[in-house]
């Protein structure tokens, strides 16, 4: 009676089936039953010999290459391999330049009908995952974030007003001039400053543009609706939304991460991507901003993922990784892309 | 070379969203010869069961687009193995439908190991000559479960059982083998 069982206990610990309690009955039926002992070690020898089975990797070098020249049809209709991945990310990128163009023709367009401006002469430009730090003719420092560009006229600290034109996102610190008004123009909002320092986000293709003020005051105007200003006190954030058309004033509230304050607005200018309870839909695409990257989410779940949390210089994997360790979630890297499942 | 679920994983990502051939290259190696075992056991022939393994193989590369909804490609690989070795006895043979119940399985007890002392090649014939009497499932269950690891619910999906099945069969087989060691060895 014992032995049937025994044999039963055995079989499913062979086969890795066997739950904790059968384990234990087994091991107290095996002491009652010392013989039992033997069925053990001649079943796992049996047991073990599964490496003997497997064929030499010569063989199946040898068998793989008749199976690729049968196949091979199959194996030519696509026969772009790993490549695909950086062949991608080159496409997307010209495509971002192409956007870039004609966004800046668009623009550039749109202010010459509007605001009568000669041409303006000089680009400055950061990629993805770079970001710049220029100074300006009139002495005014900006940073540049990633993916945006700055254009001017040469003569610019000449004219009566000071015009620079962004787009995406950029940090200036206006060097002080009294008769002499230093605007920033987006393609939907315009800031106009004395001098002040502030943070000024429009990047295409998102629905909102933004403005923060970290000190002095700056005077904010919609494009098409060029009547109403905004005033804004430092610390305070200005959103426009270009679908709903509205605009919301915020507090500009640090982000404690440890025993350190971070303004999200403004940290990237010294190297830290700051986020503070965002999905990871919505960092999406300052992360491939950042780190020059694209990033394809295919499930559902981690879309919406929240994050707080701060990277200086992590690479993009450190990051993703350090994300992991918050939210569980698979990710792949490849030269320019990022899946995450 | 137990290959983890996890590695598998990447290998079939790879496989389906980059068509990567070199990711196909190690999928091959990894599972063909537990599938050539798996379709020899059922074809009886080198040449047939090695044409099945390859169409298994081929048949994964070509509908890589959905390999990603695949939780368990060994278990996906195993059971088109089994459907293409019985679709290949059934084209050999016209007149009759044949299911895996009806054919012949041969277990090979593999005793190579320098490290074996109780088990010599006398043990060895006596104990596959004892497994020979065993219903067909019933040895298949055996062998994939001892040869190629799998798990029970692997095994019952591939066999088209319930996992309850599985365990019975397994028993069954060792039972046997047991028989055989009891006389050989004097053993309660």
């Amino acid at each position: 009676m014992d032995k049937s069982l025994i044999i039963a206990l055995l079989s499913r610990k062979m086969a890795a089936e066997a739950t904790q309690e059968e384990l234990e009955q087994l091991r107290l039926l095996i002491e009652e039953n010392p013989d039992a002992i033997y069925y053990e070690e001649i079943l796992q020898e049996l047991w073990e010999n599964n490496s003997d089975s497997q064929m030499p990797q010569s063989d199946l070098d040898q068998i793989y290459a008749l199976h690729r020249q049968k196949y091979k049809a199959d194996f030519i209709i696509n026969p772009v391999e790993e490549i695909p991945a950086g062949r991608h990310g080159y496409l997307q990128i010209t495509g971002i330049l192409l956007v870039f163009v004609v966004l800046s023709l668009l623009c550039f367009g749109l202010w010459q009908k509007k605001e009568q401006l000669s041409t303006h002469d000089t680009h400055i430009v950061a990629g993805k995952g770079i970001r710049k730090k220029v100074v300006l003719p009139d002495g005014t420092l900006v940073w540049l974030n990633a993916g945006s560009k700055l254009s001017y006229d040469t003569g610019f600290n000449q004219q009566k007003i000071r015009q620079v034109f962004l787009i995406g996102e950029a940090f200036f610190d206006v060097a002080h001039r009294k008769s002499q008004p230093f605007i920033v123009h987006t393609e939907k909002i315009s800031v106009k400053v004395l001098g002040t320092a502030f943070n000024i986000q429009a990047y295409p293709g998102e629905n909102k543009s933004e403005a923060t003020l970290i000190r002095g005051s700056i005077e904010l105007s919609v494009n098409d609706q060029s009547g109403q200003k905004v005033i804004l006190n430092p610390s305070e954030k200005f959103a426009f939304s270009t679908e709903k058309k509205t605009m919301v004033i915020d507090h500009v509230e640090p982000v404690k991460i440890g025993n350190d304050e971070y303004i999200e607005e403004t940290s990237w200018k010294d190297n830290q991507l700051v986020f503070q309870n965002e999905t990871l839909e919505d960092l999406k695409p300052r992360l491939e901003r950042w780190f020059n990257i694209q990033i394809s989410i295919r499930s559902e779940q981690p879309k919406h993922y929240r994050f707080t949390g701060v990277f200086k210089n992590e690479t993009i994997n450190d990051a993703l990784m350090a994300m992991q360790l918050i939210k569980p979630f698979t990710f792949k890297l490849t030269r320019y892309d990022v899946i995450i499942y | 070379m137990p290959k983890s679920l996890a590695d598998l994983n990447d290998l079939k990502t790879h496989i389906a969203l980059y068509d990567s051939e070199s990711a196909y290259q190690q999928l091959f190696k990894y599972l063909f010869p537990s599938l050539y075992r798996f379709c020899y056991c059922i074809l009886k022939s080198r040449e047939l069961a090695e044409e099945a393994a390859s169409d298994v193989m081929i048949t994964l590369w070509r509908n890589r687009l959905k390999m990603l909804e695949i939780n368990n490609i060994k278990v996906y690989a195993f059971v088109i193995a089994r459907n293409v070795s019985l679709n290949i006895l059934n084209r050999n043979h016209k007149e009759e439908l044949i299911s895996l119940d009806d054919i012949q399985i041969d277990i090979l007890l593999d005793a190579h190991n320098p490290e074996q002392l109780l088990i010599n090649d006398e043990l060895k014939k006596k104990l596959e000559m004892a497994t020979q009497s065993l219903p067909s499932k019933c040895k298949l269950v055996f062998k994939l479960i001892k040869e190629d690891g799998l798990t029970y619910k692997e095994t019952a999906t591939i066999l088209n059982i319930s996992v309850k099945t599985v365990d019975a069969h397994l028993v069954t087989a060792v039972k046997k083998l047991s028989t055989i060691l009891r006389e050989e060895f004097n053993l309660m």
